[in-house]
């Protein structure tokens, strides 16, 4: 069990295989997240909701429209219900952070919630990272954001111009100013099937990859 | 000479290191025997490194790990594309065609495989919860491994397969006869050709392995045999309990074991991960079976 602090309230994080974030809020903390990974919550801790911006295109795009709040005093426990492991990402004043979509646990209330259209139709049709990602930001003050990846999740830093091929489905965040775009391999993968897509990451900056993906290919 | 052999991959090792360089099972612990004759693989641990020609492969996480090679100039590996988790741009990769495409196809096996050379790395992951095992295999050494679970191989592995020949079929007439196949209807068969290579594999949940002495017999769930030694014989055995007390009009077959029989000598190594034979029909006909009605 793994214990640490943010602003005035504190996070447990228990369990290997399917872990739980068990947040204990202070009254001036709260916390948001999507509301299907809530495991449970004291009875007293307010629930309220944060619409979310681009809402129909968003809809559209699988994402959340209504994104929940939870308000301190009170304790609070999220699960993101697959194996896998928590990423813990403590963010200083001014970062940003582009996330996979549906891979976000919670975000602690100082954190902007947006999100960006994924550019290009080689990127959309092939990437299979989805339409959207979110993206965190902060301004003045830190926060922290947890996210669940699939399997085991590995930490990659590119430098400037440095550049690494994933599989698009194992893709789980990136700093903003890492660039991405799918780059289509000279493989055959079948009979039928020409070429396959990767996604070209050109840092710097901080990727993150989890070993269980979603396998884009194999969902046709 | 080097006196020590490590004791799951049978392979003279390095007993100053950590964990075998060859398979990467940990050097510093007792070898684990349940009463009944099984050792447990031990998981490879967390950035353990194993050695092969010039090259490294060092497997990295627990829960779903993922196999990250930095392969010299010289060395080549080949795998299924959709394991292939990241690669390093100036790394090489090309196809590598297999034997049998129509089949393979039909069976849902891949048709074709990628070939990654040095230099650069490759990283490779099942995207199933469950370990990796690493075989080193002598020269001439063959290995019969259950399908979809090979992750990868070194380039000097011939990699052939054939019918497991383990089948039965169910069905009350014709046009409604269907056949299954309990331990997947073909065999990956890996062979070092010319010299010792490096076989991986990815084991859903923990893997246990056990030798069998020459006619020695055990009863598998099928879908559960990870590889065994091509010298082991593998054939059906059907098993009836004698009495069905109220369920004796029942249409279910439900009661009834369905295994797969091995027969020594060889090494054989079960997952803790399988997928029961379907058994809601009477069998019609079947491979050949060894029947034990109680």
């Amino acid at each position: 069990m793994t214990e640490f602090r943010f602003s005035a309230s504190t996070c447990q994080v228990e369990g290997e295989l399917v872990p739980v974030a068990e947040i204990s809020l202070s009254p001036q903390d709260a916390v948001y997240f999507e509301h299907h990974v809530l495991l449970w919550k004291d009875e007293s801790a307010p629930l309220s909701s944060m619409k979310t911006p681009g809402g129909m295109k968003r809809t559209l795009g699988g994402m959340p429209h209504i994104v929940s709040i939870a308000n301190g005093p009170g304790r609070v426990a999220f699960s993101r219900d697959a194996p896998g492991e928590l990423v813990v990402l403590p963010l200083h004043p001014g970062m940003e952070l582009d996330v996979r979509e549906h891979a976000f646990l919670l975000a602690s209330h100082s954190i902007e919630y947006s999100y960006v259209r994924i550019k290009g139709l080689a990127n959309l049709l092939h990437g299979g990272s989805g339409m959207f990602m979110d993206r965190f930001v902060t301004a003045q003050y830190p926060g922290l954001l947890l996210l669940h990846g699939n399997g085991n999740v590995l930490e990659r830093t590119l430098r400037p111009g440095e550049k690494i091929l994933v599989e698009p489905g194992g893709f789980l965040y990136k700093d903003s100013t890492v660039q991405m775009q799918a780059v289509q391999m000279p493989l055959r993968t079948g009979l039928m099937r020409h070429g396959m897509y990767l996604a070209e990451m050109t840092g710097p900056g901080r990727v993150g990859i989890q070993s269980m993906y979603v396998h884009h290919a194999a969902e046709e | 000479m080097n006196a020590y052999v490590c004791r799951y991959c049978r392979q003279p090792s390095n007993p100053s290191d950590p964990t075998c360089p060859l398979c990467g099972a940990p050097v510093d612990i007792r070898s684990e025997v349940s009463d009944s004759g099984w050792i447990e693989q031990p998981p490879i641990r967390d950035m353990a490194r194993l050695e092969f020609g010039q090259s490294r492969c060092q497997i990295t996480g627990t829960t779903v790990p993922v196999a990250e090679f930095a392969l010299a100039p010289e060395d080549m590996i080949y795998f299924s594309h959709h394991t292939l988790l990241w690669a390093d741009p100036q790394t090489r990769l090309g196809n590598k065609p297999l034997r049998g495409a129509w089949n393979r196809t039909m069976a849902g096996l891949p048709l074709i495989m990628v070939e990654g050379r040095g230099p650069g790395h490759i990283a490779l992951s099942d995207n199933h919860a469950g370990e990796v095992i690493a075989l080193p295999l002598q020269h001439g050494q063959q290995m019969w491994v259950h399908e979809h679970r090979f992750l990868c191989a070194t380039g000097n592995v011939r990699y052939d397969w054939d019918s497991t020949g383990i089948w039965y079929e169910t069905g009350q007439d014709q046009k409604d006869r269907e056949i299954h196949y309990p331990m997947g209807q073909f065999g990956d068969i890996f062979t070092a050709a010319d010299r010792p290579g490096l076989l991986l594999l990815h084991s859903p949940g923990n893997t246990f392995i056990r030798d069998l002495r020459p006619g020695e017999s055990l009863l598998v769930q099928p879908s559960a045999l990870l590889y065994c030694d091509v010298s082991v014989q593998v054939h059906l055995h059907l098993e009836y309990p004698r009495n069905m007390g109220f369920l004796f009009w029942s249409p279910r077959w439900s009661y009834r074991n369905i295994w797969a029989r091995l027969i020594g000598p060889g090494r054989v190594a079960v997952q803790s991960v399988y997928q029961p034979p379907e058994d809601m029909e009477i069998i019609q006909n079947s491979s050949y079976a060894t029947i034990q009605r109680w």
